[in-house]
């Protein structure tokens, strides 16, 4: 090893530090990552531990280039693009990998933790859970402390580094909450996160098509949770009024896009006593509005009824969004239903599904009028051998044909589909609505939580004299689906998978309560906008906040806080011994086993030493070297810290 | 001279300086052989100001050295050799009767030269001596009421033969005080007396080399050298020093202040010249045996017979703090 070309290992210790911080940061968009960029990410950093560990040589420029220039094509390939949260942080994330292996000094893992820091904001973007703030603290803290770990000298334990990261990040904790608190919010923000396109949009499906899917999902997932003013509804009222479908073709049923009809609301006529209630929804990047059935007052910007009394908003819901409404359980809706209406809520197509129509035709000439008709098909779901399932076979050309006299087993969609079409076959308009029913009341929080697995389809029928009206036919079949919501029943098979005997209750209970403290840190955290905010200052006293006010608020506390912690520290400051550099001087005496005579320079020593132990020649001049400097120098040109870091890493190499 | 690492470019001064520096040390070290220490203390001994002695048997190149300082430094040279019947006069100059003007004008003597080397200083009567050492003292002469300016930079280079003590008038110790060194140069090792017996005429050779410095750049380097950084921990040293030779059995006279302060001064030169951030105890010792030695007096039971061993002593029984 005459001529060492490799990396000189003087990484060795503060490399796994910066390593371990890119991970952590990278760890959050891992399960977003297409796996050939986690590939990558693992694959460089295991080869720069490599390189470091072995002194072999990093890979040459051309490599470096051919490497970027592929994972950018793969980043442009995978998502083809190269904006937006998704495509940047993957480009972020190959990009740090890459940079590892370019990495030979100091300033180079100063880079890799701005990108840390840079992968642990981006993370954000997707999505602002309650860990995200223990997350973010930690991927800073551990950050910080490898960018400390770096600076110290080589034998310093990472405790020491972590501590002065956790005093620093400790100070920096009141002027972030200070800025939280009182810098302006506006209405509008300055910037929007570009919205992934194509990724998974949770929540309904503006179109229905039972028989195509052969199962139903049940995702957990919280659709929206729901503060009620008093009392909540019994459960058979909770109906969540989403969209109506109303155009059948013999397979789907779809409904109009989300445009304002100003004579909506005058057609409820409003009875009963209000339900208030402030719902928070998860976003759906769709139009639709959920309000229990059938809403009157709503505060939502931007939103308006449309023709079937649902909710639209102008803009999709692209973040988490809270909202106040008011609603009427005991309504009438539309009395009157003009001829051109009438038609289009009885259309069904020519062919298809002929024995439903034959079916529905002459039951209704049997009944003798409407309300009869309708409860005989009610009891034929509940009476005959139907079933509520979410696993129902796969229908065929007919599909209300095939699952009203084959299959039988459906879930809710099945039923609301066969519903309309055998009313609208008998001359009965008929529609179907999209919501949530249920829902399930978290007694920590006193609020109810509505699920993705709660989403429901139900019909509402017109009848002269009585208007449109709601019938579930899936109440019909599986009435505990509708009264006693779902409640534990999800758990049921969890325990047993995970060969517990009783846990579901436990499960269950935890699972509330996780959801209670996500409800507050959603209420209190995510939700501080303009209008908290400016409450909030109110309630602090401050008359008409503007943001001039805040921001002289925010820029006194600032100094303050300043002030204070800058006199926190003066206070704690001690000076470095003045014999520090004496102190350390004699422990590299000590190690090197030599005594300076008395009266012998520092010089003369390094010279003396250089002529009885030869391997040391070099190490001792460099010490005597940054002594002289460091002792008898003018302050500040080579400081303590480097002949710190050289005198202990000599006396660890005798 | 540090080799090798980063210190070296610590700016002390600007590297115009720097080299001139450098050039000057190459040129005197190109004709007074093998004497690179004692080179490096006669420029310290100039910039910080001081007077230097140089005290040997003749023939060891102590007028060469001399000399080659001044054509170095670029001074302006004077020679006065020290005989019994040197009077006053002889050194600093005297009125003269102009018969043109009808006025006395007074004659410059070789006193007023920037460099003035001062040959076997202790052949001349003390009378003459003190004429001498009152002007390097003051830096002016006064002549029948006339204060006459002496040049600056103004170096002082007095030599004497010790072992000469026939008709002779050795300084006392009072007026040594007034030299800021004292040098011995001693016999040149093999080495240097071979490159010295194949190599050219000395005295040819100096009327060859360029000076490397002239009296501005000098006046700046003084200046400079003045300013060299000095640690609280260094003065410790010093002040131990110092209290050494004054409560030491083996000494009956210590240093004055006068004295450590010359150490300072001299030691401030010498870490100038050598580049260094700041005043090293390095610096201190190279410079100690010249400036106290011939400031200290042993006691008369003392092992030590020379001024030269008793420095050694004091600087091998201080420890460095």
């Amino acid at each position: 090893m005459s001529k060492r070309t490799g990396t000189d290992g003087s990484l060795l210790t503060s490399l796994p530090w910066t390593l371990a911080a890119l991970t952590f940061a990278v760890v959050p968009h891992l399960q977003f990552l297409p796996f050939w960029a986690t590939g990558t990410f693992i694959v460089c950093a295991g080869w720069r531990w490599q390189v470091e560990r072995k002194r072999w040589r990093l890979p040459p420029a051309w490599i470096r280039i051919l490497l970027a220039l592929t994972c950018f094509v793969g980043v442009l390939l995978s998502y083809e693009s190269v904006s937006g949260v998704g495509p940047g942080s993957a480009l972020l994330a190959v990009m740090a990998a890459l940079k590892l292996l370019e990495t030979r000094q100091r300033r180079d893992q100063f880079v890799l933790l701005f990108i840390s820091i840079f992968l642990i904001m981006s993370s954000l973007l997707r999505e602002q859970y309650m860990w995200s703030l223990p997350f973010l603290i930690a991927g800073v803290l551990f950050t910080m402390t490898a960018w400390l770990h770096m600076s110290v000298s080589r034998q310093a334990s990472i405790g020491g580094s972590f501590k002065s990261a956790a005093r620093l990040v400790a100070y920096a904790a009141p002027l972030m909450i200070a800025m939280w608190i009182f810098f302006p919010r506006i209405a509008t923000p300055f910037w929007a996160v570009p919205i992934d396109s194509g990724s998974a949009t949770s929540g309904l499906s503006d179109r229905m098509s039972p028989g195509d899917i052969s199962s139903l999902s049940l995702s957990n997932a919280v659709a929206f949770r729901v503060n009620f003013d008093g009392t909540p509804p019994p459960p058979h009222q909770r109906y969540w009024r989403g969209l109506v479908l109303y155009n059948y073709n013999g397979r789907t049923w779809t409904g109009g896009g989300p445009s304002i009809d100003p004579l909506a609301r005058s057609e409820v006529e409003y009875a009963g006593e209000p339900v208030s209630y402030q719902v928070t929804m998860e976003p759906t990047r769709q139009h639709w509005v959920f309000a229990l059935d059938v809403p009157s007052e709503w505060s939502l910007d931007r939103t308006f009824m449309a023709s079937q009394q649902q909710l639209a908003r102008m803009q999709p819901l692209d973040q988490r969004t809270t909202y106040s409404a008011v609603s009427y359980t005991d309504f009438r809706l539309g009395r009157q239903l003009s001829s051109f209406r009438r038609i289009s809520y009885t259309r069904l197509p020519e062919t298809g599904n002929e024995r439903s129509k034959a079916f529905a035709r002459e039951l209704r000439a049997k009944a003798g009028s409407d309300e009869v008709f309708i409860n005989q098909v009610l009891q034929k779901f509940n009476r005959e051998e139907f079933y509520y399932t979410l696993e129902p076979p796969a229908l065929g050309e007919s599909p209300v044909d095939s699952f009203l006299f084959e299959t039988r087993r459906g879930f809710c969609e099945h039923y609301a589909s066969a519903f309309a079409v055998l009313m609208r076959a008998a001359g009965i308009p008929s529609r179907v609505v999209l919501g949530y029913q249920g829902g399930e009341i978290n007694p920590l929080g006193q609020y109810m939580i509505v699920r993705q697995a709660d989403a429901h389809a139900w019909n509402e029928v017109w009848l002269p004299g009585r208007g449109w009206y709601r019938v579930d036919p899936t109440a019909a079949v599986a009435p505990e689906r509708i009264d006693a919501g779902r409640s534990g029943a999800m758990f049921d098979g969890i325990g047993a998978d995970w060969g517990l005997s009783a846990p579901s209750e436990f499960l269950y209970q935890l699972t509330l309560t996780w959801d209670a403290l996500n409800a507050k840190w959603n209420e209190w955290i995510l939700a501080y906008g303009p209008d908290n905010q400016s409450r909030f200052m109110e309630w602090l006293g401050m008359q008409d906040p503007d943001w001039q006010k805040m921001m002289l608020t925010l820029v006194v506390i600032l100094a303050i806080l300043i002030g204070l912690i800058s006199a926190l520290l003066i206070m704690r400051y001690r000076p470095p011994p003045k014999d520090h550099a004496a102190r350390l001087y004699s422990k590299f005496t000590a190690a090197a086993g030599v005594d300076p005579g008395m009266g012998e320079t520092p010089l003369t020593y390094s010279k003396r030493l250089g002529e009885e132990r030869a391997t040391l020649r070099e190490s001792a001049q460099h010490i005597t070297d940054l002594y002289l400097q460091a002792r008898y120098g003018p302050p500040g040109v080579i400081g303590i810290p480097a002949l710190q870091t050289a005198v202990d890493e000599f006396s660890r190499n005798r | 001279m540090q080799q090798g690492n980063t210190l070296e470019k610590l700016p002390l001064s600007d590297d115009k300086q720097r080299a001139a520096i450098d050039a000057a040390r190459r040129s005197l070290g190109g004709i007074v052989l093998g004497k690179d220490a004692e080179i490096s203390l006669s420029l310290a001994c100039l910039f910080a100001r001081g007077h230097l002695l140089i005290e040997d048997l003749p023939g060891l190149g102590k007028t060469i050295l001399a000399q080659s300082l001044a054509r170095v430094l670029g001074l302006s040279f004077q020679r006065v050799q020290f005989t019994s019947d040197l009077l006053p006069a002889d050194i600093v100059g005297v009125s003269v009767f102009h018969q043109g003007s009808g006025q006395f004008q007074f004659q410059k003597g070789p006193i007023f030269a920037e460099l003035v080397l001062a040959d076997e200083v202790n052949r001349a009567t003390p009378k003459a001596q003190s004429a001498l050492l009152e002007a390097m003292e003051e830096r002016q002469v006064s002549v029948d009421g006339t204060t006459h300016e002496l040049p600056s930079p103004y170096f002082v280079v007095a030599t004497q033969n010790p072992s000469d003590q026939i008709g002779t008038f050795p300084l006392p110790e009072s007026q040594l005080d007034r030299f800021l060194m004292r040098l011995e140069l001693g016999y040149p090792n093999e080495d240097s007396e071979r490159a010295l017996l194949i190599g050219a005429d000395r005295r040819q050779l100096l009327t060859e080399i360029e000076p490397s410095l002239n009296p501005d750049i000098l006046r700046e380097l003084q200046k400079a050298a003045a300013r060299v950084h000095m640690t609280d921990p260094l003065v410790d040293y010093i002040q131990a020093l110092v209290r050494f030779t004054r409560e030491s059995p083996e000494i009956e006279i210590g240093l004055s202040p006068r004295g450590s302060l010359a150490l300072v001064a001299a030691a401030r030169a010498h870490a100038f010249i050598e580049n260094h951030s700041g005043v090293f105890p390095d610096d201190v010792q190279a410079v100690f045996v010249a400036v106290a030695g011939h400031r200290l007096k042993a006691a008369s039971n003392s092992a030590f017979r020379t001024q030269a061993e008793l420095s050694r002593h004091v600087l091998d029984s201080v420890r460095i703090p």
